[in-house]
């Protein structure tokens, strides 16, 4: 079932004869426990893209279905308390607010849905400690590495439990490691908690966790990546560049060698349906 | 248990500890002068109206259109006092004498108010005698700090009115910077300055209201002025307000524009420096309500902290000062310390108007656009 429906959705900027449409005619469903990567060029309309289904801008025409809402056209007061309960917001330069630690930025998302005091606390508590930042709650941002601002910036983003996490360019201020342990735990959020996960990036790593890949270019979609699991991580992985055998008749891909090599070495402990995510 | 919010306002704002300290001293200094000012007003109205403020006296009779002792001559008929005596309501009635002169012990002076009274009832006394006892004939009690002033001690002679007068006592209350009281009997003043009452000082009968008594006396009798003894004390303060009032106005309105300035330039910049994060705050879903509150809360820490420092501080300078200059009274009134609390919290709100813009301006799609 989906979680988000956009259904014809164009915006366009300017007036008159200096229009420009940064987002053309777009569909696109998005399913619970999907997690969908949405790459394209510089000015492509990906930011536009997301902003419209964070509900922070309005599109000019179309719409964007969640939960049965269109948020095209909820009113302007509805917005917040949507955005508040729907979604949340991972953000490329983790967007944490300096003068609060760890355990207050997720706290103050709680705050934001009426959940105050207490509750709150054992909330952000409870998520920053699943996080591995257990030790690390009274830091404040500028006393976290990189790794451990996004993943207080996840904690945050999950904090009122909602339905999409929008993130964008998650891993782009993050080395190799810590990127990839963001996009694995990105990952873990859509399978385990069923929500969608939907990526702004051009982080070519990020494929590799997404079930699928949106090519967006003048504003449209142009390509759709075919997306395979690897059966040993359960990753989804890219047909196009990953490591790949066959085996039992059928072509099997992995996210690495590592895991190609383990396959190997006991197929039949992995084997499981290839699971092809189509889109639009 | 109260279930509390992430105090946003106030890390914010103490989150650079130095640029908090320097707002919160900037407002602070500004109060201070604004609440010294009002201390030495108060500490005048203080001095200005000490004798009338322990006087036994419900009610003060003076020569028709004078409402004050200061800056004032008032003569009454010699007949006033028996006439005021026969009014019904009226316990007792206390002439007084008075005029301004200088007192003098050798090269020293001191201007001050002589009163000539009646050493036998007391009622127009000084209330409380510091050191000594009342005056005889030839004797004169003075306030302390104008005796200190003088060099003046018990069993010496100052001379008042022309002549050589032993004192006898001191008493406390009375001494401004520019200004003393001292009491001789009455005769002796007679003696010297003819035999005119200046004032008379009414007691009321128990159960007789004063503000009555003293409409009844200004119905039965002529060419006087009848005040009760707050009227007459409220018009002796408004003396020393109208004489100060500009000085005092333009001096508050800096304080207060300083005080404006301080937080103004303050809350602007803490907005500004914060306009991402509140952007970010609104694309989680934060309403511009909360945000508006967290400057309205930022606004009103400031205040809050500078009034409590410049009350401590004023309230330990007016005794500092007090010590220094015996003469010069601070009084730091709680009603003066609430004023300015209030006014400064206006002043804290027109601060936030700007930043308050501001953040109602935010895009919170601009929390999605790249650090610089």
């Amino acid at each position: 079932m989906s979680t988000v429906s956009i259904h014809d959705l164009t915006k366009t900027y300017g007036h008159g004869d200096l229009t420009v449409d940064a987002v053309r005619h777009v569909d696109l469903e998005i399913n619970a426990g999907e997690v969908v990567l949405i790459m394209g060029p510089s000015g492509s309309g990906k930011t536009t893209l997301l902003l419209m289904l964070g509900a922070m801008l309005r599109p000019t025409s179309g719409s964007i279905t969640i939960d049965g809402t269109d948020l095209a056209t909820a009113p302007e007061r509805a917005l917040p308390p949507l955005r508040a309960h729907h979604f949340g917001f991972v953000f490329q330069d983790f967007n944490l607010l300096t003068a609060l630690d760890a355990r207050e930025n997720v706290e103050l998302a709680c705050n934001l849905v009426g959940v105050k005091g207490r509750a709150a606390h054992q909330r952000a508590t409870e998520l920053l400690t699943k996080l591995g930042l257990a030790d690390r709650l009274h830091f404040r941002p500028d006393q976290l590495s990189g790794g451990e601002k996004q993943r207080v910036a996840i904690a945050r983003a999950l904090a009122n439990d909602p339905p999409v996490i929008l993130a964008d360019e998650p891993t782009a201020n993050l080395d190799t490691s810590h990127g990839r342990a963001i996009g694995r735990l990105l990952r873990e959020l859509a399978i385990r908690d069923g929500r969608s996960v939907i990526i702004v990036s051009h982080d070519q790593r990020l494929k590799e966790i997404a079930d699928r890949v949106l090519w967006l270019e003048d504003g449209q979609f142009r390509q759709l990546a075919t997306m395979a699991t690897d059966p040993v991580c359960g990753m989804a992985v890219d047909t196009a560049d990953n490591p790949h055998l066959e085996y039992d008749g059928r072509t099997w891909w992995f996210c690495s060698t590592h895991c190609h090599d383990e396959f190997t070495t006991e197929p039949e402990r992995f084997i499981a349906p290839e699971v092809t995510v189509g889109g639009q | 248990m109260i279930s509390r919010r992430v105090p946003l306002a106030r890390r914010a704002l103490f989150q650079d500890r130095r640029r908090a300290g320097l707002t919160t001293a900037g407002v602070a200094a500004a109060l201070l002068l604004v609440l010294l000012l009002q201390g030495i007003f108060d500490g005048a109205m203080r001095q200005v109206t000490a004798y009338l403020r322990s006087s036994p006296a419900d009610v003060v009779v003076s020569q028709e259109g004078v409402r004050t002792m200061h800056m004032s001559v008032s003569a009454l008929a010699p007949d006033t006092v028996t006439a005021v005596e026969r009014v019904d309501g009226v316990a007792w009635a206390e002439p007084i004498r008075y005029t301004t002169t200088v007192l003098a012990r050798g090269e020293r002076q001191q201007l001050s108010y002589v009163i000539g009274y009646d050493p036998a009832t007391g009622r127009a006394g000084p209330r409380h005698l510091v050191t000594g006892r009342a005056p005889r004939a030839g004797e004169i009690v003075l306030e302390e700090i104008a005796a200190d002033r003088l060099d003046a001690h018990i069993g010496e002679q100052v001379t008042v009115l022309g002549d050589q007068f032993r004192v006898t006592g001191t008493f406390r209350g009375g001494t401004s910077i520019a200004n003393s009281m001292a009491f001789i009997t009455t005769d002796d003043f007679a003696a010297r300055r003819g035999d005119t009452v200046a004032y008379i000082l009414v007691g009321a009968r128990p159960g007789t209201d004063p503000a009555q008594l003293a409409r009844r006396l200004a119905g039965e009798l002529t060419g006087v002025t009848v005040q009760t003894r707050q009227q007459f004390a409220a018009e002796e303060a408004s003396l020393v307000q109208d004489m100060s009032a500009d000085l005092m106005r333009i001096m508050t309105l800096v304080g207060f524009l300083i005080a404006l300035a301080v937080i103004a330039l303050t809350l602007f910049a803490l907005t500004m420096a914060k306009l991402r994060e509140h952007a970010v705050v609104k694309a989680m879903g934060g309403p511009t309500g909360r945000l508006a509150r967290v400057v309205l809360a930022q606004a009103a820490w400031s205040v809050g902290l500078a009034v409590a420092i410049a009350t401590v501080l004023a309230v330990g300078l007016g005794n500092l000062v007090e010590r220094i200059s015996p003469a010069v009274a601070i009084a730091i009134e709680p009603a003066s310390v609430a004023r300015v609390a209030l006014v400064t919290l206006v002043v804290g709100a027109l601060g936030a108007i700007v930043p308050l813009r501001r953040v109602a301006g935010v895009d919170p799609a601009s929390a999605f656009r790249r650090a610089s």
